[in-house]
């Protein structure tokens, strides 16, 4: 009994799903004309609706990339710095970047003078940051590379804000930055730059306002 | 080296994939006696190739208010988006070049800027999304950092702007719930690590260029604590956005 009424649900069932499949095909409508001599001809449409697509223009506006250089922490060295960043062209002259980036610092000189102090943990001397700012092209162009070829470029100033965590704190810092941007191609730049990352420390009991001066070179694409 | 290299594969890999998924091309006709494409997207490059009435140009990409562009026979070139505005299709429509979104009634805004909350610096961002001309619905993630403790907000509320139209100064006000979480720095420990908020705030906001505006804000919190008394918190904000 049970075999049967499965049976029968499952006819219902593909009935069901082969109505479902056919139902876009509807009979073609005819059209019949009565012709003059009282004959009545079919005639089928043959003809199929075009639709005319214009193909959407994409914008290629956001920049990502990843950048490499020396950052200086200030009492600490200059060690090697690894960031990304992205950003985004709001006009030929202004565009808002997001970048984050990590580096250790290394021996103070207080360190290095007298080995047996320690002035921070190994934890301590990781010096990362994330910072939002705004940048100008300050002088756009082009940059020549003998007689025939010319890069489009541009030298910019950037400001923003941002954290900066060093010692195990998190730290309030502003960035000052200049950076020159080289296009190899339309949709790959590469970035020279030089920012310094400025908080208040008292790692040493007195506050001051420490500078972080870091030089990079990085690559970019845009999409 | 090696790592260099395997970046700019990764970023080639990555353009490739995003150059394949749009590979037809607008073509637009010149309509007006010339067409001046600059050899770079800003106002100042120069002029490399004047293309002529009827000649057929195709569209390659945008890169903010610039096009660049290709002649028929292979030249390259920035076109300004008000001249490009001017061609037409080869049916002869206008051609399909977005208009720059209206201040007054754009839709999507994401912005950042610096603070003060309870007395700390403050970083903040926000996405906001309006839902009608004058009321918009915002989300907010922010840092505060200070002496004692650093605390991460996330709130999400509503904004009301009271004359949209006004285009360089207009007033907000606004309310919404939201949370912090502080990491505490200094002992003793606070009571509660993370809180539920409400807020309400006041604002003003303005056009700057094209798609780039201000805005700031205050705002006050009122924070439901474990304690018989509530906590209160003032936050004050200034921010810089860009609007779709």
């Amino acid at each position: 009994m049970e075999t049967r009424l499965c049976s029968v649900l499952l006819a219902a069932a593909l009935l069901a799903g082969c109505s479902w499949f056919h139902r876009g095909e509807q009979a073609p409508t005819q059209i019949v004309a009565e012709d003059p001599q009282g004959q009545p001809s079919v005639i089928e449409p043959q003809v199929n609706r075009r639709d005319v697509k214009t193909p959407k223009i994409k914008a290629k506006d956001f920049e990502v990339g990843a950048y490499f250089g020396a950052l200086s922490v200030q009492d600490f060295g200059t060690n090697p710095v690894y960031g990304i960043r992205l950003a985004y062209h709001v006009s030929e002259d202004l565009f808002v970047e997001g970048y984050a980036a990590y580096s250790k610092a290394g021996q103070s000189s207080l360190e290095e003078v007298f080995p047996q102090i320690t002035v921070l943990s190994s934890s301590g001397r990781q010096f990362t940051y994330y910072d939002l700012d705004v940048g100008y092209n300050v002088l756009p162009g082009e940059i020549f590379l003998g007689r025939g070829r010319a890069f489009n470029s541009a030298l910019y100033v950037t400001f923003g804000i941002g954290d900066v965590k060093f010692a195990d704190q998190d730290q309030f810092a502003l960035n000052f930055g200049v950076g020159a941007r080289i296009l190899v191609t339309d949709w790959l730049a590469l970035h020279m730059d030089v920012r310094d990352h400025i908080f208040e420390s008292n790692l040493f009991g007195v506050d001051k306002n420490v500078d972080n001066i870091e030089a990079t070179l990085g690559l970019t694409t845009f999409f | 080296m090696r790592p260099l290299l395997a970046l700019v594969l990764l970023l080639q890999a990555f353009h490739s994939n995003l150059a394949h998924a749009a590979e037809r091309h607008l073509e637009l006709v010149v309509t007006q006696p010339y067409l001046e494409m600059h050899s770079g997207p800003g106002r100042g490059f120069p002029i490399v190739y004047v293309a002529e009435r009827d000649e057929l140009i195709t569209v390659l990409f945008s890169r903010t208010e610039w096009y660049k562009v290709r002649a028929p026979r292979g030249q390259e070139g920035w076109v300004r988006r008000a001249d490009l505005a001017l061609t037409t299709l080869t049916s002869g429509e206008p051609a399909p070049i977005p208009p720059y979104p209206e201040f007054s009634t754009h839709h999507w805004e994401v912005g950042a800027g610096y603070g003060v909350y309870n007395r700390e610096n403050l970083v903040t961002a926000y996405g906001d999304y309006s839902l009608t001309d004058s009321i918009d619905a915002e989300f907010v993630v922010q840092q505060a950092l200070g002496t004692l403790d650093n605390r991460y907000i996330t709130t999400i509320g509503l904004r009301h702007t009271f004359v949209p139209e006004w285009k360089w100064f207009s007033p907000t006000a606004g309310l919404g719930a939201g949370y912090q979480y502080i990491d505490d720095k200094v002992p003793p420990a606070p009571r509660d690590k993370s809180n539920e908020m409400a807020y309400v705030s006041l604002g003003v906001r303005g056009f700057i260029t094209r798609r780039f505006m201000w805005r700031a804000d205050w705002r006050h919190y009122v924070v439901f604590n474990n304690l018989n008394v509530s906590e209160e918190l003032e936050e004050w904000k200034l921010g810089f956005a860009v609007f779709f």
